[in-house]
C-alpha cells in the first residue's frame, strides 16, 4: 500500500480498528458472564485486561501516520485556537518579538551587505589595496598613507606577485556646457583600473593603453547614473564631447548600473601623467589597487613589497628613506569605517532580542501556570513528556514566526533610514535590503527565539507532579512558587541585560555631547561656506586664479549681512594637505625624514572669520602678497614643538614642496582641530599665503555673516556669478553642519544605540510589570489574610514594591559587573570619557531603578486595595 | 494504571508470535490473544490492547491480511491471515531469533561452569 492511498483509505482503516476491538471487549464480556459473573463486573474486568482502550487505538493509529508532520499540524492547530483565544496576551508577545527580531533584521541586512557580501567586482578576494606606510618620524602613529606617482609605476613595473595594478587619484571636475555649471565627482584611474577589478562597461569600453599617455587622455568613462542623468541613457553617447575643467573629453564608455567605486564616482578619466607628474616621488596623493596573480598569496606579496620598497629607499633616499608599503585586502579596507560601530550594533540588538525572548518566556510561563491542571489531565491520559513539551514549544515558536512577518515590515524602514545615512560613507553603492539572506535570517532567529522562549516554561510544565497538578484546584495559590522563582530570575536578567543596553547608549549619548562642546580652536557658529573650484585652462597665470578668487571675496564682502570673508583650501576638520617641511633650528635632512605637518592656505581674515586667537605676532594682511617676502602663521603647538624655549617670531619654515625661499614666521596662532573633532591631539600646523602661492586652483570660501549663514547661500551665489558665470556654486554648508557632518557617525550609532537601549527599557518594564502584577494577583489571598489581621495599606505597598526593588536591585549589580567587561568592546567609539566612565553607570543605574519602580507601582497599589473579604473568597 | 505497553518483551517477539500463530489458522484479534496465553502456559502476560498496535503494524507491511467473516460462535470478526511475505519474514525472524537464543544459552552455560 503506497502512502497515497493510505492517506484515502485511513478512515476506513481507523473504523475497522475501532469495531475491531469493540468486538473484541464484546466477546470478551460474553465469556466472562458465560462462566457465572454478573455483566456488571464482567464489563470492567473485560476492561481492565485490555488496557487503555483510547491509548491501545491511537497507538495502532500511530502506526499509519507519518507522526511527527501530523503531530505538529496538530499542535499548530491547537496552538492557534489557544493564540485565538488570548488575543491579549497572543498581542503583547508577537508585538514584543516583533520589535525584538525587527531590529535584528533591520541591523543584519546592513551587516549583511557591508561586511559579508562579496564585492561586485570579479573575484574580490584576490583585489588588494597597496598602501604606503609612512615613516614613523614623520608621521608618529599613520599606518596607512597614500602613494606617490613615481613609486606607484616603480611598484608596477618592479613586482612579480600582482596580475595589475593602478592607481586611482581624487578630485572634482567643473562640467559646464550641459545646462547649470556643476561641480562632479570624477576618478583619474590608471588604464588598467576597469580590468584589475574585472569591472566590464555595459557601453564601450575602458581606457587603452595609450590613452593614459599626455594628450591622449582627452576620453571618459560615464557611470551609468551620469549616463541616465545627463544623456537620458541614450545609446548614441559614444563619440559626445562633453567639458569638464574647460577641456574637452570624449565619451568612451559607460560603466555598469551602481558601479560608484570609489566613493560615488560619477565619471572616470585616464590619469596621463606627463613627464614631470611620473617623476613625482615625494608628494604622495594616489590610491593603488591591484590584483594578486592566482598562485601567489598576501605573505608573498608583502615581501615583495618589502623587497621593492627598501630598493627604492637606497635608490631614492631623499624621497623614499623610510617608506615602506602594505598589502591589505580590498573588501577588508572597504567598510572598515563602519565595521566597528555596526558590530557593535548587532551585540545591541542582540540583547534586545534576549529582552524580548524572556518577556514572551515570562508571559508564557505565567500562562502555562494556569493551564496545569489542563496539562495535568492531558498527561494522566496518556501523553508523554515530549507531546507536552512540543505543545507548548509549538505555541511559542508560531508567536515568534508571526512576530518574525511583522518584524519584517518594521526591519524595511529602519533599514531605509540606515541605507540612507550610511550609503555616502561606504566607497561603493551597496544595495542594502531585504534579500534571501536576511529572510533566510530572519526566519532562523524567529524559530530559535520562540523554541529559547519556550523552553523554559514547557521544562517546568513536564516536570510539574502530576498528583499536586489535579489536586490544587484553579492552580492559583502559593504552590506556584517554583515558577514565581523561574520569572524572578528572568526579571532579574532583563533588568541586567537592559542596564548594559542602557550603559552603552549612556556612554554614546555623553561621548556626541563632549564631541559636539569640546573646543575645536575655532568657532563655528554663523559661518557659511563655499567650495570654489577653477581649472587651470580658463586661469592658466597665478595672477588671474588670485584675482579670480580675490574678485569673489570683494564681491561677497561688500554683501549684506556678511561681516567678513575669507579663503582657506581646506576647511577645519575635513582634514587637507600634510606636508614636509624645513624648520629653521632643527638639523638639515632629506625630504624623507622631515617632520611632515598639516598645511593650510588662507586669505588675510581667515583668523579673523573662524575667529581663530592670535597668540603673538601679527595677521597675514594684503601687504604679503607675491612681490613681499613669504610670510607664515604657526599654531601654538607647532612652535612649542620645534622652538620650545624660543621666540618663534621671525624664524624661517621652509615648504619643501614649495619653490622659493623659506617664509619667516611673522605670528603664532591657536590650535584648531584640522582632523576631525574626536582627535584630541593638538594638532601642529602652519598656514601660508594664497597670494604667495604658486598655483591655487581650489579654495573654500569661509563667510562670517551677521544673519543666520544659511539665508545668505542665494546672494553669495550671485556674487560668485558676477565674477564668473560659469562657476559651478558647489558644497554650500553653515560651518555649523560640517562640524555636525564629522559627528555624524558618532550620531546615527547615538540613534540608533539610543533607540535599542530604550527598547530595552520599555520590554524590561513591560517584564517587570507583568511579574509583578501576576504575582500580586497570585498573592491576592496571603494580602487578604494580611490585611484582614490588621496590615496597613502602606505595608502592604512596601511589601509588593520590595520585591520588586530586589528584583531590580539583583538585575542591576549585575548588569553593572557585566557592563565594567562589555563597554570596553566599545572604546574605540568613544570620545572623552573612559569606557566605564562612573558618572554614566550612575546616572544610568538610577533611572533603571526609578523605571522599575514605576513598573511596580500599579501592581502594588492594586494590592493595596485588595478587599480581604472577596479575596478570601478568591479561588 | 497498568504500563501501557509490554515490557517483558523484546522487540519484534510479538509480531513473530502472531505470525507464528496465524501461520497455522487464521484467527481473529481475540482468539488470538487467548491463543498465545494458552500455549506459553500463561507464562506470557500480554495485554489484550497491546496486540492492536502490532496487528495494525503487520498489516501496514503486508505481512498479514486482515477480512472481516462470520466466527463460529456467530460473531462478527476480523480474521488475520498470513501474507506469503509474510510466511518469508517468519521464517527469516525465527531463524534469527534462534540464533540469538542459542548464543544467550552458550554465554548462560559457560558462565555456570
Amino acid at each position: 500500500m503506497n502512502w497515497f492511498k493510505q492517506l484515502f483509505s485511513r478512515r476506513r482503516l481507523y473504523a475497522d480498528l475501532s469495531d475491531e476491538i469493540q468486538q473484541h471487549l464484546e466477546e470478551k464480556i460474553e465469556e466472562l458472564v458465560a462462566s457465572g459473573m454478573p455483566r456488571k463486573e464482567a464489563t470492567a474486568a473485560a476492561r481492565r485486561e485490555f488496557g487503555n482502550v483510547r491509548l491501545t487505538e491511537e497507538d495502532s493509529r500511530e502506526v499509519w501516520r507519518w507522526s511527527g508532520v501530523e503531530n505538529m499540524i496538530e499542535d499548530i492547530r491547537y496552538g492557534l485556537r489557544v493564540l485565538r483565544k488570548s488575543p491579549g496576551f497572543t498581542a503583547v508577545a508577537v508585538l514584543t518579538l516583533a520589535l525584538g527580531i525587527g531590529a535584528n533584521t533591520a541591523i543584519f541586512s546592513v551587516v549583511n551587505t557591508v561586511l559579508f557580501q562579496p564585492l561586485p567586482f570579479r573575484n574580490p578576494g584576490r583585489l588588494m589595496v597597496v598602501w604606503h606606510t609612512p615613516p614613523q618620524k614623520s608621521f608618529p602613529g599613520i599606518t596607512k598613507f597614500v602613494v606617490s606617482p613615481a613609486n606607484y609605476l616603480d611598484w608596477r613595473d618592479q613586482n612579480h606577485v600582482f596580475e595589475q595594478m593602478s592607481a586611482v587619484g581624487f578630485g572634482k571636475f567643473n562640467l559646464t556646457g550641459m545646462g547649470q555649471p556643476e561641480s562632479v565627482e570624477g576618478r583619474a584611474v590608471s588604464a588598467e583600473f576597469f580590468s584589475v577589478l574585472g569591472v566590464q562597461p555595459v557601453l564601450g569600453q575602458g581606457f587603452l593603453e595609450e590613452e593614459d599617455r599626455p594628450g591622449h587622455g582627452n576620453v571618459v568613462v560615464l557611470s551609468h547614473d551620469f549616463w541616465q542623468t545627463h544623456f537620458a541613457a541614450s545609446k548614441d553617447v559614444l563619440g559626445r564631447q562633453i567639458k569638464l575643467d574647460d577641456k574637452s573629453y570624449e565619451v568612451v564608455g559607460v560603466a555598469p548600473a551602481k558601479f560608484d567605486f570609489p566613493f560615488q564616482a560619477k565619471l572616470w578619466v585616464p590619469l596621463a601623467w606627463t613627464e614631470k607628474q611620473r617623476a613625482v616621488r615625494g608628494n604622495h596623493g594616489y590610491i593603488v589597487i591591484a590584483r594578486l596573480k592566482p598562485e601567489i598569496d598576501m605573505k608573498k606579496a608583502q615581501s615583495e613589497m618589502d623587497t621593492i620598497s627598501a630598493r627604492l629607499a637606497q635608490q631614492y633616499p631623499v624621497d623614499d628613506a623610510g617608506w615602506g608599503a602594505v598589502v591589505l585586502r580590498l573588501n577588508q579596507q572597504m567598510f572598515q569605517q563602519v565595521g566597528p560601530a555596526l558590530l557593535v550594533l548587532f551585540g545591541a540588538v542582540g540583547f534586545v532580542l534576549l529582552i524580548a525572548c524572556t518577556n514572551v518566556a515570562n508571559l508564557t510561563l505565567a500562562k502555562a501556570l494556569g493551564r496545569r491542571k489542563e496539562i495535568a489531565v492531558r498527561t494522566a491520559l496518556g501523553a508523554s513528556r515530549g507531546r507536552i513539551l512540543s505543545l507548548v514549544l509549538t505555541e511559542t515558536v508560531l508567536i515568534s514566526v508571526v512576530g518574525g512577518v511583522l518584524a519584517l515590515l518594521l526591519a524595511h524602514f529602519v533599514i531605509e533610514a540606515i541605507a540612507n545615512f550610511i550609503g555616502p560613507q561606504l566607497p561603493l553603492a551597496v544595495q542594502i535590503g531585504l534579500d534571501g539572506w536576511v529572510l533566510g535570517f530572519t526566519l532562523a532567529i524567529s524559530i530559535l527565539t520562540g523554541l529559547i522562549a519556550g523552553l523554559a516554561p514547557s521544562w517546568h510544565l513536564t516536570r510539574a507532579n502530576l498528583n499536586e497538578s489535579l489536586k490544587q484546584g484553579l492552580g492559583k495559590t502559593d504552590a506556584d512558587s517554583s515558577g514565581g522563582r523561574a520569572r524572578s530570575v528572568f526579571v532579574a536578567a532583563e533588568v541586567a541585560v537592559s542596564l548594559v543596553l542602557l550603559i552603552g547608549a549612556g556612554l554614546m549619548i555623553r561621548t556626541l555631547y563632549l564631541l559636539r562642546n569640546a573646543n575645536s580652536g575655532m568657532d563655528a557658529r554663523n559661518i557659511l561656506t563655499v567650495t570654489l573650484g577653477i581649472s587651470s585652462e580658463k586661469y592658466p597665470a597665478v595672477a588671474q586664479q588670485n584675482g579670480f578668487f580675490n574678485q569673489v571675496l570683494e564681491q561677497v564682502r561688500a554683501l549684506p549681512g556678511v561681516e567678513f570673508a575669507s579663503a582657506v583650501d581646506s576647511l577645519p576638520l575635513q582634514g587637507g594637505s600634510i606636508q614636509p617641511v624645513a624648520v629653521e633650528g632643527q638639523p638639515v635632512v632629506p625630504m624623507a625624514d622631515q617632520p611632515e605637518v598639516p598645511v593650510r592656505l588662507i586669505s588675510p581674515g581667515y583668523l579673523r572669520v573662524m575667529r581663530i586667537p592670535l597668540k603673538q605676532g601679527r595677521d597675514i594682511t594684503e601687504a604679503d602678497n607675491a612681490k613681499a617676502r613669504p610670510v607664515i602663521l604657526v599654531s601654538e603647538s607647532f612652535a612649542r614643538r620645534f622652538w620650545p624655549n624660543e621666540n618663534p617670531i621671525g624664524k624661517h619654515v621652509k615648504l619643501t614642496f614649495l619653490p622659493g625661499e623659506a617664509s619667516e614666521v611673522v605670528g603664532v596662532v591657536g590650535d584648531v582641530r584640522l582632523n576631525g573633532l574626536s582627535v584630541t591631539e593638538p594638532v601642529q600646523s602652519v598656514y601660508h599665503v594664497m597670494a604667495q602661492n604658486p598655483q591655487t586652483t581650489f579654495m573654500r570660501l569661509a563667510v562670517r555673516t551677521g544673519i543666520p549663514p544659511a539665508s545668505l547661500i542665494s546672494a553669495v551665489t550671485e556674487a560668485i556669478h558676477r565674477v564668473d558665470a560659469d562657476e559651478p556654486v558647489v558644497g554650500a554648508q553653515t560651518m555649523d553642519a560640517v562640524v555636525d557632518e564629522s559627528i555624524a557617525q558618532n550620531r546615527l550609532n547615538m540613534i540608533l544605540l539610543s533607540a535599542f537601549a530604550g527598547l530595552a527599557l520599555l520590554l524590561a518594564s513591560i517584564g517587570i510589570y507583568g511579574v509583578q502584577a501576576y504575582a500580586v494577583r497570585q498573592r491576592t489571598r496571603e494580602v487578604g489574610i494580611r490585611v484582614a489581621m490588621g496590615a496597613q495599606p502602606a505595608e502592604v505597598f512596601r511589601l509588593i514594591i520590595g520585591q520588586g526593588l530586589r528584583l531590580a536591585t539583583t538585575g542591576i549589580v549585575i548588569g553593572l559587573a557585566a557592563s565594567f567587561g562589555l563597554t570596553r568592546l566599545m572604546a574605540s567609539q568613544l570620545y572623552g570619557l573612559s569606557a566605564t566612565d562612573p558618572w554614566t553607570f550612575i546616572c544610568v543605574s538610577i533611572v533603571l531603578l526609578a523605571v522599575a519602580l514605576a513598573a511596580c507601582f500599579i501592581p502594588a497599589r492594586r494590592a493595596t486595595r485588595i478587599d480581604p473579604v472577596v479575596a478570601l473568597r478568591y479561588e | 494504571m497498568k504500563k501501557p505497553r509490554q515490557r517483558d518483551l523484546f522487540p519484534g517477539a510479538l509480531e513473530m508470535m502472531i505470525l507464528r500463530t496465524i501461520k497455522r489458522q487464521p484467527l481473529h484479534g481475540y482468539a488470538l490473544v487467548q491463543h498465545i496465553k494458552r500455549t506459553s502456559n500463561d507464562l506470557l502476560q500480554i495485554e489484550e490492547g497491546s496486540l492492536y498496535p502490532a496487528l495494525q503494524r503487520l498489516l501496514k507491511d503486508e505481512l498479514v491480511k486482515a477480512e472481516w467473516s462470520i466466527s463460529s460462535t456467530n460473531r462478527r470478526v476480523r480474521t488475520y491471515k498470513l501474507t506469503a511475505k509474510g510466511a518469508k519474514h517468519l521464517e527469516h525472524e525465527v531463524s534469527r531469533f534462534e540464533m540469538m537464543l542459542e548464543g544467550i544459552t552458550r554465554v548462560l552455560a559457560r558462565g555456570e561452569s
